[in-house]
């Protein structure tokens, strides 16, 4: 009896050692021919190894291991599956395009292994698709929903009018690319300001796609004479429609690009001046957040370069959130695991604190703000909310020289 | 794909179909001008920009008898080389051009000599897999070594405008349509003046029957085919100045040039200026109309279609 109980005990100390030396997965997934996705990658495993430097999370070292979604719908199910049965990852987080996750949502659902998801904004497929509590309770949304970006947008630009008296704004035209990104924007914009402002919009067909030609969507926006223009579609399309506008002399008030990530190397052309934007990060958060600092730094030294967009930033954010949550809840149980994240406090580099609250339909959404920037000397400042703001609006958009 | 030629690669076709092209086209251009000129000045200059990237094309395909489905990303490569030029020697995209089209001609030589030349003899099928392949293999090198990023140069003059009465528009892509122009009209003169255009026509209308009066065959198709990857290379000069470049940017213009090239009949250099004119301005035109753009890139395929319709019901009859 006294043998048995050493070997038990034996066995439990070589189990609890062995435990304790192991290692926490997480299985990521991201688009890496895209430098948005490559970014995510960079920026999480800049996060993962920041804390494994810093002594890991409960004495294991956390290891990120990333799977191409190439963008495609089969290849994050295919990655989900892989991350699931073969790495046997501990945590899910990543993603961007929000047709990705769509169609992971029912293989997530299978294995409902906890997701900290750093992409998908259309609340239509992808939000409908997880369903509400207690069903998606393992969801964890850290990138606002279409709507909660619109709702953002229609705010600030209440707030910048009542900031600046001289910004006056009762028409908007959106000049949109005719895929699915555009349309949505397009459905989602008209939803949000049609109500309040007049609203139109046009088509034109991206650069991603081998147009070259925004004149047609130009000549209506500026025969429609917009208070604020906006167009959302890729990085491709920023510097020529910038061009073409010029070329045609349309300058509104308010210009303002929407398109995911803005091309390197944009801030150095003049026509890039005094253009508006959306996004959640830029450089000069910098200047007034500290953890935003130690971020951007961080990864222009490990990479070189800074990051183009912000979902590197949100991605860096998703690594401490886990592993602050499994430090808390003293492991990677399932419930222990979703009790930890619902309490989330944390500082991040987007210049505030997320939380996780309920959204229209999920249990735990993230991020429900976004913000608008301006270029201004080469940088992104941001313009609203004014509790980051970096810079004053400079209204109205100078004509073109 | 083993087309046998009919028709000169420089000879226009039946004196009717000029004619009612250009019947068509000032009647077109009247009507245009009319209700939205702007959707004329834009539908020029986007024609010449398809013009100048399938010319090339048809070059090869008229005599090389390949179609080339890498054509595009040997245009994007063009433009990759054109961006460094600019980046790192500071030359402008109209200096580096002739430097870019040289090494253009060189790399496809390299290319031809390596691969185009072993499958002169396979089955189309696999002529169409092996450039499909190239094609695939140049925009994944790309793609690995400067990632997805879309790069563009931000240069003044691609901005400059002119104004008629209260219309301003972009005056810049003219250039597309001059570079059309001067190629169309020096590979005619090539083709007809010089001893190596002749030498080209000959191989191109009967290789066999070529080779037969001495012509060297494999150093024709090698001598086209470097020359004809110099030419889009040079276009890959001329579309950086005004487009952002990324490693999927050739795609859509191989499509277009094949689309044109077809439209046209195989080698018929000058018929694909005018298919060029006719589908930049029936996508201009369709673009012009609120709430209807999309169905611009219908165009392509409706042409695609009915040509190969066309072709096939006139083929019955005979």
């Amino acid at each position: 009896m006294r043998k048995a109980f050493v070997a038990i005990a034996c066995f439990a100390l070589i189990g609890a050692a062995a435990f304790a030396q192991g290692v926490i997965k997480l299985g990521a997934n991201w688009p890496l021919g895209d430098v948005s996705g490559m970014e995510c990658s960079k920026a999480a495993q800049l996060a993962v190894d920041e804390i494994n430097k810093a002594g890991g999370v409960l004495g294991k070292q956390l290891q990120l291991v990333v799977v191409d979604d190439e963008g495609k719908g089969d290849k994050g199910v295919a990655a989900i599956e892989k991350l699931a049965t073969v790495d046997k990852v501990d945590v899910l987080l990543g993603g961007i395009a929000s047709g990705v996750a769509v169609a992971q949502v029912p293989i997530m659902k299978k294995y409902q292994i906890v997701t900290v998801a750093t992409g998908a904004a259309a609340s239509a497929s992808v939000e409908k698709a997880l369903g509400p509590s207690p069903g998606s309770d393992w969801y964890f949304h850290l990138h606002p929903w279409d709507y909660n970006q619109g709702q953002s947008y229609f705010e600030g630009w209440d707030a910048i009018q009542k900031k600046y008296p001289n910004v006056k704004i009762s028409k908007i035209f959106l000049a949109y690319e005719e895929g699915a990104f555009g349309k949505s924007s397009f459905d989602a914009s008209n939803a949000i300001f049609g109500s309040r402002y007049t609203f139109d919009g046009a088509s034109f067909k991206s650069a991603l796609q081998g147009g070259s030609d925004y004149s047609a969507a130009l000549e209506a926006a500026k025969d429609f004479k917009p208070d604020l223009f906006i167009w959302a579609g890729y990085a491709q399309d920023a510097l020529p429609l910038l061009e073409q506008s010029k070329a045609m002399k349309f300058s509104p008030p308010i210009y303002l690009g929407a398109p995911p990530a803005w091309p390197t190397d944009i801030g150095k052309s003049p026509l890039a001046e005094d253009i508006m934007l959306y996004g959640m990060w830029a450089p000069s958060i910098n200047d007034i957040s500290p953890i935003s600092k130690k971020f951007s730094d961080s990864y222009v030294a490990a990479n070189g370069t800074g990051p183009t967009s912000y979902f590197a930033a949100l991605s860096y954010s998703a690594v401490y959130i886990i592993a602050d949550a499994i430090k808390r809840a003293r492991g990677t149980d399932r419930e222990k695991l979703i009790s930890a994240l619902e309490a989330t406090k944390y500082a991040s580099p987007l210049g505030e604190t997320i939380t996780f609250t309920p959204s229209k339909i999920i249990k735990h959404q993230g991020i429900k703000n976004q913000k608008i920037l301006q270029w201004q000397n080469g940088r992104q400042e941001v313009i609203w909310p004014f509790e980051v703001q970096s810079k004053p609006l400079v209204y109205p958009l100078p004509s073109w020289k | 794909m083993r087309v046998v030629v009919t028709r000169s690669i420089a000879r226009p076709g039946r004196t009717w179909q000029p004619v009612l092209l250009i019947a068509l086209t000032v009647i077109g251009t009247a009507a245009i001008s009319v209700w939205k000129p702007t959707a004329l000045v834009y539908g020029v200059q986007r024609a010449g920009l398809y013009a100048a990237v399938a010319i090339p094309m048809a070059l090869i395909l008229g005599i090389v008898h390949i179609v080339n489905l890498a054509h595009g990303e040997l245009m994007m490569v063009a433009a990759y080389l054109s961006y460094f030029a600019a980046r790192l020697l500071g030359l402008d995209p109209f200096v580096s051009l002739v430097p870019v089209a040289v090494v253009m001609a060189i790399f496809g030589l390299l290319v031809y000599l390596l691969t185009v030349k072993h499958a002169l003899k396979a089955p189309e099928l696999n002529q169409l897999i092996l450039t499909f392949g190239l094609a695939i293999a140049l925009s994944q090198t790309v793609n690995l070594m400067f990632t997805s990023q879309s790069w563009k140069l931000s240069l003044g003059y691609v901005s400059a405008s002119a104004t008629v009465g209260d219309v301003s528009f972009g005056v810049f892509d003219f250039v597309y349509v001059a570079a059309a122009i001067a190629l169309a009209a020096g590979l005619q003169l090539f083709l007809k003046r010089t001893r190596m255009g002749k030498a080209a026509l000959a191989v191109g209308q009967n290789p066999r029957g070529a080779a037969i009066v001495g012509i060297d065959v494999g150093k024709t198709y090698a001598f086209v085919f470097a020359l004809a990857v110099g030419l889009v290379g040079g276009v890959g000069s001329l579309f950086l100045a005004k487009q952002a470049i990324f490693p999927m940017v050739g795609g859509p213009y191989t499509m277009k040039s094949f689309c044109l090239v077809a439209m046209a009949g195989v080698g018929n250099i000058v018929g694909i200026l005018y298919c060029s004119l006719a589908l930049g301005l029936a996508e201009s035109i369709i673009d012009g109309i609120r709430g209807y753009a999309g169905w611009s890139n219908m165009v392509f395929f409706v042409i695609i279609i009915a040509t190969i319709l066309v072709r096939s019901w006139r083929e019955r009859k005979v």
